[in-house]
């Protein structure tokens, strides 16, 4: 049986000499928060991210994902939603872990570009950009910013600390990696079962 | 299946959470659910009303999942109380601290419906072994 999916927390970190601070690099399916001064950087085509903070207390964090096929996200029923759910609790919980308060918490959202167009008749950003957005409101997470649909990817720059974000549209790819890498994240999706597997009792 | 008119109590602070959890236990023929936001609330509704069965995240504000376990099995009127875990925390040592706090079942997100009948009917299994 394949691995079941997992987000997981990037581990990709650096010092950005261009921000002058620490910095975290995340893919799609990771997430990263943190309480000190720090950078979290994406590049976003069809998938979506999220910049969650609490504005008082300055811990924030950003996830990097897209939602599996799997029918109408809006369904509760369905896989869609069950894993963009998960996504998107992953990044909650450990802000609250971190000290957060729900109540202050609020979001930047980016991404859900029609990159992949040609590939597939879907629109699979849209899609994607849809559900963040739907979330957030039944979750009462106020929405203070977004740059949402479109057909360029982006690249994010978030500074959790002041909630400031950077995007930059990226109106020509050098090479195929984001494509590339958002097609693999889509198939890894697609291959390992979207559900969690214990059996302790 | 169990009697169909048996009553849930699912607690978790996220609604769209709360939404699946009640929608997938619809469509496994139980649609006697109420819903709580943390374990205070949890609590408090459990204690109020009869409840059959409880489905509970872990983390949460002012009380979460795990606690709130411990007082469930720490009150004598609720004690016996089927509980089944419902969590994004995948770690072994949360898992353990589940089981030995006196979990019923644990579950991991992002779960499937299979995977919550297949725990649910595991428990009423046991439960009905037990009171035989």
């Amino acid at each position: 049986m394949n691995p079941a999916i997992e987000e997981q927390l990037a581990t990709n970190l650096y010092y950005d000499r261009t921000f002058d601070c620490e910095a975290a690099k995340i893919l799609p399916g990771e997430y990263y928060f943190t309480n000190r001064p720090m950078l979290i950087v994406t590049v976003l085509g069809s998938c979506v991210a999220a910049c969650i903070r609490d504005r008082i207390s300055g811990v924030g964090g950003m996830n990097h994902f897209m939602l599996p096929d799997g029918g109408d996200a809006s369904n509760p029923m369905s896989v869609s939603m069950r894993y963009g759910a998960y996504a998107m609790e992953v990044l909650i919980n450990q802000l609250l872990k971190a000290g957060a308060r729900r109540d202050n918490l609020e979001a930047k959202v980016f991404g859900g570009g029609n990159v992949l167009r040609g590939f597939t008749s879907m629109n699979v950003g849209e899609r994607n950009a849809r559900f963040v957005l739907d979330f957030l409101r039944s979750e009462n997470i106020r929405v203070v910013a977004e740059d949402l649909n479109d057909v360029h990817p982006r690249k994010v720059y978030f500074f959790p600390q002041t909630g400031k974000v950077l995007v930059k549209k990226l109106k020509q790819l050098n090479n195929y990696t984001l494509v590339k890498r958002e097609q693999d994240y889509a198939s890894r999706l697609k291959s390992n079962e979207v559900s969690g597997e214990i059996d302790l009792f | 299946m169990a009697d169909p008119n048996t009553k849930f109590l699912v607690v978790d602070d996220f609604s769209t959470m709360r939404r699946i959890v009640r929608n997938l236990l619809k469509e496994l023929g139980y649609s006697n659910v109420e819903e709580a936001e943390d374990g205070v609330d949890g609590l408090a509704k459990l204690r109020a009303g009869n409840f059959d069965f409880v489905v509970s995240d872990w983390n949460m504000p002012n009380m979460d999942g795990l606690t709130m376990l411990q007082q469930i099995r720490a009150d004598a009127a609720l004690s016996r109380l089927p509980v089944l875990m419902v969590t994004a925390e995948a770690k072994k040592e949360n898992i353990i601290a589940a089981a030995q706090a006196g979990a019923n079942g644990y579950v991991v997100k992002p779960f499937t419906a299979a995977t919550l009948d297949e725990k649910l009917s595991k428990i009423f299994e046991k439960l009905e072994k037990a009171g035989a």
